[in-house]
């Protein structure tokens, strides 16, 4: 009974990290790129929904609206500034390294916002619900819901739409959309300003999860997408969805089974062995072999 | 001098080692958020051997570069099939790990009164060295900076070598350097392990200089720093790394009236001057040129 309860809370979890997973697979799969500054996004938004919260008013929906705008929008400056400049094949280790340079004054930001070291994040009041001996908060399981949404929206956006089938030739291969007329850039910023609203929904659920948000939650989420989105594959969408989802439940049992303090280096054991044993990860093995063949080709 | 400002230029000493190392990498091509795991092993080896085993530091340095270059070796062959984004997070996930693994490395002994050792998150407090034999911040300055200056000898004597040029080309095109008859794997292992040890040296000075590590002090984002200072210089000259780490950490103390609004300022800046000059400021291309025309006048 307890495994079945500590998989169903590894599952709450888990659906947070494939969205953070997701924004990051987003990004690789068209762009090829890491965009370090993700999690100071989501950070600037959070502390925006904070920072505004008193002056709004409007509760745990007006956290919900603001943290996913000011994560868009922060992650679409974030675009412009770091990525757009440095879109050539070579641009990728400089893109990173201005994209860390932008998380740092991001970070920055945020601390001039929230100066203490915790703030209150209100989350949204669901009983929780009990099957049998099996609990799961309600909040979490309205989060698991929208999770589900996202993703669901995500599909039908990148599968039955004509931007979507855009956005996947561009992934496909950039040279050729182009060619057939495809605007590459404005593609990237759409990809970017979508991968900061989920994120930004991702944000919610966990700090409203949580009920607090720390300067720290940028550094954190960067890892937890990072890691969802290698373990499930990189460049594959529904490879970051399982990832998150593994990496939650990997977590979550590990937390259980040795303590809180080993929970991490398991994690980290975790991605390293996959690296290693299976570089392309659990479905995304057709990419890396294909980004491995693009190097070969001379 | 100035305490202040020694202790400022000893900590700009410091982290260039760190920041050539991430470099030294660079050059082989590949991108390491790892290298404060060498730094972090060749500080706790460093200190082991000089306050726990009471040796001279000339050994304790060594210990820390030999055992950053083999932990780097090991690494190395680890990841020996990954590239890019995948060699930069397997890097991560190796300091990480180690990082968590010194939280549960308990091994302290009690001598002269004092409790010394590795203690867990507590760290590896009282390396005396410097304190026992009279170092003063500036005479630890005078020595730090007088190992820098042989390292960057060395790398400037290596620039126009067979190895350097080799692992440059390796870094540019692997599959052409390999058409070429040089074994990217190769120069790939020899750089990281040169790093390695770069990095263990530098760390076994910070030790030294801080007379307290912990594992905090070793997060990612010391390792993403090293990088940064890395691209921010330009790969062209050994020189670049040193004038990343000038530049910002320069910057930051000349600015500190806006400290509040520095990082702000800073990240901006970065971002701004990696648009206008994508390569660093001494790019490779930057230093062909200037080399070109001072050979030509020369003549």
């Amino acid at each position: 009974m307890e495994v079945i309860q500590t998989s169903l809370d590894g599952l709450m979890v888990g659906s947070t990290y494939a969205l953070l997973g997701l924004g990051f697979a987003l990004v690789f799969g068209i762009m090829r790129r890491i965009n370090l500054a993700f999690g100071a996004c989501l950070l600037f938004g959070a502390s925006l929904a904070i920072y505004l919260e008193p002056l709004l008013g409007w509760g745990a929906w007006g956290l919900f609206l603001v943290t996913m705008a000011g994560a868009a929008l922060a992650s679409a400056y974030v675009e412009r500034l770091c990525f757009a400049p440095h879109s050539q094949r070579r641009g990728a280790v400089t893109a990173m390294i201005a994209s860390f340079a932008i998380w740092m004054q991001l970070d920055e930001i945020s601390s001039q916002l929230l100066p203490q070291r915790t703030h209150a994040y209100q989350g949204l009041e669901v009983p929780t619900l009990w099957l049998g001996e099996l609990s799961v908060r309600g909040d979490q399981l309205l989060h698991f819901g929208m999770a589900l949404v996202s993703i669901m929206l995500l599909y039908i956006l990148l599968y039955k739409t004509r931007l979507g089938l855009l956005i996947r030739a561009t992934a496909d291969n950039p040279e050729s959309a182009h060619l057939l007329g495809a605007r590459v850039s404005w593609l990237g910023f759409v990809v970017f300003f979508l991968a900061g609203i989920l994120g930004g929904v991702a944000a919610f659920m966990i700090l409203s999860a949580d009920g607090y948000a720390t300067p720290l939650f940028g550094l954190w989420s960067t890892f937890k997408g990072l890691m969802a989105m290698i373990i499930g594959g990189v460049g594959s969408l529904l490879g970051a969805v399982v990832g998150g989802l593994i990496l939650g439940l990997v977590e979550t049992h590990a937390g259980a089974a040795l303590g809180a303090e080993f929970r991490d280096m398991v994690t980290f054991g975790l991605v390293f062995l996959v690296l290693i044993i299976r570089p392309g990860g659990l479905m995304g093995v057709k990419i890396y072999r294909t980004d491995n063949a693009a190097q070969e080709r001379v | 001098m100035d305490l202040y400002l020694a202790s400022v230029l000893t900590n700009m000493t410091l982290i260039a080692f760190l920041a050539l190392s991430a470099y030294l990498v660079l050059v082989v091509g590949e991108v390491s958020f790892g290298q404060q795991a060498f730094f972090c092993i060749g500080a706790y080896l460093t200190a082991s051997v000089t306050a726990l085993a009471g040796a001279h530091i000339v050994w304790g340095l060594l210990a820390g570069m030999l055992a950053g270059a083999v932990c780097a070796l090991l690494l190395g062959f680890l990841t020996i099939r990954l590239s890019g984004l995948y060699f930069a997070i397997s890097t991560l996930c190796f300091a990480e790990l180690l990082r968590f693994s010194l939280l549960h490395i308990r091994f302290t002994q009690l001598i002269d009164g004092r409790e010394i050792g590795p203690d867990g998150p507590e760290g590896f407090s009282n390396i005396r060295w410097i304190f026992e034999h009279n170092y003063a911040v500036t005479d630890f300055l005078l020595l730090a900076a007088t190992c820098l200056l042989i390292l960057l000898v060395l790398l400037f004597g290596l620039q126009r070598s067979h190895l350097m040029l080799a692992a440059r080309m390796v870094g540019n095109d692997p599959v052409l350097a390999q058409s070429q008859g040089f074994n990217p794997h190769r120069y790939r292992l020899v750089f990281i392990a040169l790093s390695g040890a770069v990095a263990g040296f530098g760390g076994g000075l910070f030790a030294l200089f801080n007379t307290h590590i912990e594992p905090a002090m070793f997060g990612v984002m010391l390792g993403v720093h090293g990088l940064a200072y890395s691209i921010i210089g330009g790969l062209g000259t050994p020189l670049g790394p040193l004038l990343g780490v000038m530049l910002d950490i320069g910057l930051l103390e000349s600015i500190r009236q806006l400290a509040a609004y520095r990082m702000i300022l800073f990240g901006g800046l970065v971002a701004l001057l990696l648009v206008f000059r994508p390569e660093g400021i001494a790019s490779p291309r930057l230093v062909a040129r200037l080399r070109r025309r001072w050979g030509r006048r020369r003549v």
